[in-house]
């Protein structure tokens, strides 16, 4: 049998329903004394590269590209260290039907309603899928509400928290109107071979969300999921460019983002194309498991 | 401690298990993360900030008291004075607890607002006004000791009456209306996102306070078997607190009244929550609000038993608004397709936030031990209690009769 270490054998215990989970006044102190004096660790602020000057990034999500097979979803959770206790990953994909049932486009976000999902098993091609994530707002809520300066607007777009900084206090998360932000309700593991060298860890009680993969973005390289999609449903770039890709998409074609009601400005627009005719259709992985608070 | 009977120790033996008892869970979330909690990231708030709310809340009743005695010159309300700033001071100190117990990383959190701050957020403004708040009500506690032991200067004296009567906007405008623009400033969430908030705050917290140092007044006279204050002094006090129960229940009406009327999506979703699933917490609120106002309504009801029904009523209705306000505030889903949204405390979350109540009574009880919470003028009744218990109840008779 495998050795179980403290750690683990403390949650598979308390996953029985058996087990109650004591203190640990020592490992309390030593924090205590850490979150007021800081620790040896190297700052998360040290992880994000400079911003990259006179750009303004952004993404284009393309629904009629989109079929909805959580490829995104599985592949920013590996690339950002999400631990398994964070359900869903940064990422959500919602299933959703056809917004008009007449020209097969989807006209706003605002048609999502009956049969809307977040937790579909099969792809149907009648059906429209949406994934969200924070959309990096211009004028972004949870930026304004957050008091200690954790969540903080850079010039290039980002909207980044710095996990040093973070004291839990969660009122960014009442103010985010599209559930972007994460809570680590526990303490994250992710086992040191899996663990991405470039995202800084975190720790229990801090924030998390969509970093635009500030280690890649900013180093030239585009996001994570937007490599990984089958059907390149997503593109990133530079709106201060007029010449980029994302800059003539809004150009050309329809589109709209989330709540604009709300005047948050997102930097995640979406592209109302009719669906592609010719795309591959992959099985989707599985649903968000586990996610607390949502009865299941 | 003089005065301090065998079922006194009894009571803090048990306010001490419960702070224990509470303190012990606060270390195992300390020790493995506040997923112990029953919030979530859809529903990040759950009772530690309702709790916050109730008791920055109670804290109103302080400076109302102060306002009726210095600006009004109703100096009979002068025996609960003291014990009202007393009672404001620990409900301030107590909602800045909550706030600590619900952070992620609650010792970093000391450092705000000093080292760490971002002036833009409410969340800031109102907890840095927490201090400020603090400040002056110790420092009306420190002069209104000075003038009731009779060691006052004039200027004492005049201390008191302008920090008593500077304490209301202070506490009105600022402590009050910001906490409840906390929740009025979220645009994503249409339950909290109303002008009307910050008002409805001030005025469902004057009624909690009001009601809170009523309650305080009549079980001090039950336990130390004496009336602090007269039967006219309690009567008026009902009847504002009437007035404020009223006012409350008024804005309730028109809140919802509006809510359900323009009917916009998210809203509806929030409505049908407050009245399906959580109901039970919906009734609570108004029917305990409803309840007490019929209470108060009659002139039997003014006296201290009615008054002693009735202002505990109100505490549990507005406790109840509070769980209202802040947790099925966010149930409704901020897009369709994320299932149903629930919010349930679990015991140990539960049990630290009976822990903070019980800290803060054992400070009342203490502190209003300790310190002198009346004028000490009319010797007779006050020497009676350094005597031993049966002489007191021998010379009863003679001591009431002196004291009046
Ligand atoms: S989507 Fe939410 S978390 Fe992201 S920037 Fe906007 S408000 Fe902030
Ligand atoms: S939880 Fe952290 S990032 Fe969010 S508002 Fe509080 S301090 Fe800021
Ligand atoms: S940009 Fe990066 S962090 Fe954001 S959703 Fe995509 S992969 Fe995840």
């Amino acid at each position: 049998m495998k050795k179980l270490d403290r750690r683990e054998f403390i949650k598979l215990a308390s996953a029985a329903g058996g087990g109650f989970l004591m203190p640990d006044p020592l490992k309390v102190l030593n924090d205590a004394v850490g979150q007021l004096l800081g620790t040896k660790k190297k700052p998360a602020s040290e992880y994000y590269p400079e911003p990259v000057t006179g750009a303004r990034f952004g993404m284009v999500i393309d629904l009629g590209k989109c079929i909805g097979c959580r490829r995104c979803m599985y592949a920013c959770k590996r690339e950002n260290n999400v631990p398994d206790t964070i359900s869903p990953p940064y990422i959500m994909v919602f299933e959703t039907e056809s917004a008009t049932g007449v020209t097969g486009h989807f006209a706003s976000p605002e048609m999502m309603g009956k049969g809307t999902t977040m937790f579909y098993t099969k792809l149907r091609k009648d059906k429209w899928y949406m994934p969200v994530q924070c959309n990096h707002c211009d004028n972004a809520p949870c930026v304004q509400v957050c008091p200690t300066g954790a969540s903080y607007k850079d010039p290039d777009g980002l909207v980044l928290i710095d996990y040093d900084k973070c004291i839990g206090c969660r009122y960014c998360m009442t103010a985010c109107p599209y559930g972007a932000r994460r809570f680590n309700w526990w303490e994250p593991h992710v086992s040191r071979d899996r663990r991405n060298p470039l995202v800084p860890m975190r720790r229990h009680g801090v924030v998390e969300k969509c970093t635009f993969c500030v280690h890649r973005t900013r180093r030239g390289k585009f996001t994570r999921c937007v490599e990984v999609c089958p059907n390149k449903a997503r593109t990133f770039g530079n709106f201060n460019d007029p010449d980029s890709k994302v800059s003539k998409l809004i150009e050309s074609e329809r589109n709209f983002r989330l709540k604009e009601g709300l005047n948050t400005e997102p930097r995640i627009w979406y592209l109302t194309k009719p669906k592609e005719k010719r795309m591959r259709w992959y099985r989707p992985l599985p649903p968000p498991k586990n996610i607390r608070g949502v009865k299941s | 401690m003089k005065n301090a009977g065998k079922s006194f120790y009894i009571f803090i033996a048990i306010l001490l298990a419960f702070i224990g008892w509470g303190g012990f869970n606060w270390l195992r979330f300390l020790s493995h993360g506040p997923g112990l909690t029953g919030s979530s990231d859809v529903v990040p708030w759950g009772i530690y900030i309702s709790g916050l709310a109730y008791f920055i809340g109670v804290s109103a009743g302080a400076t109302i008291v102060g306002l009726l005695i210095h600006a009004f010159g109703r100096h009979d309300y002068e025996p609960v004075g003291i014990r009202a700033i007393l009672l404001g001071l620990l409900c301030i100190f107590g909602a800045t607890q909550f706030v600590l117990v619900d952070l992620g990383v609650p010792f970093r959190g000391l450092k705000v607002p000093i080292i760490l701050h971002n002036l833009t957020s409410l969340f800031l403004i109102s907890s840095s006004s927490y201090y400020g708040f603090m400040a002056i009500l110790s420092g009306e506690l420190y002069f209104s000791i000075k003038v009731a032991t009779g060691k006052a200067s004039e200027r004492d004296k005049k201390m008191a009456k302008w920090l008593g009567i500077i304490a209301v906007p202070y506490a009105l405008w600022i402590v009050h209306a910001f906490t409840g623009s906390i929740f009025g400033v979220v645009k994503a969430r249409e339950m909290w996102n109303t002008p009307m908030l910050p008002v409805h705050f001030v005025i469902s917290a004057i009624a909690s306070g009001f009601a809170m140092v009523i309650l305080v007044a009549v079980i001090t006279s039950k336990v130390e078997k004496r009336d602090l204050l007269s039967n006219e002094t309690l009567n008026h006090m009902g009847k504002i607190l009437a007035f404020f129960v009223l006012l409350t229940l008024f804005l309730d009406f028109f809140d919802y009244f509006i809510l359900r009327y323009s009917a916009k999506k998210e809203a509806m979703e929030g409505w049908h929550i407050l009245t399906g699933r959580y109901l039970p917490i919906f009734l609570i609120n108004e029917g305990g609000l409803i309840l007490s106002l019929l209470i108060l309504t009659f002139k039997k009801g003014r006296t201290a038993n009615g008054l002693l029904l009735a202002t505990s009523i109100i505490q549990v209705a507005i406790i109840a608004y509070r769980i209202d306000l802040v947790s099925v505030g966010q149930l409704a889903p901020l897009f369709p397709g994320m299932g149903e949204l629930y919010y349930h405390p679990t015991l140990s979350e539960i049990s630290v936030a009976l822990g903070l109540i019980a800290l803060v009574i054992l400070l009342y009880a203490v502190l209003s031990k300790v310190l002198p919470m009346e004028e000490t003028a009319p010797e007779p009744v006050y020497a009676s209690r350094g005597l031993g218990k049966t002489l007191w109840k021998k010379n009863k008779k003679r001591y009431m009769e002196v004291r009046n």
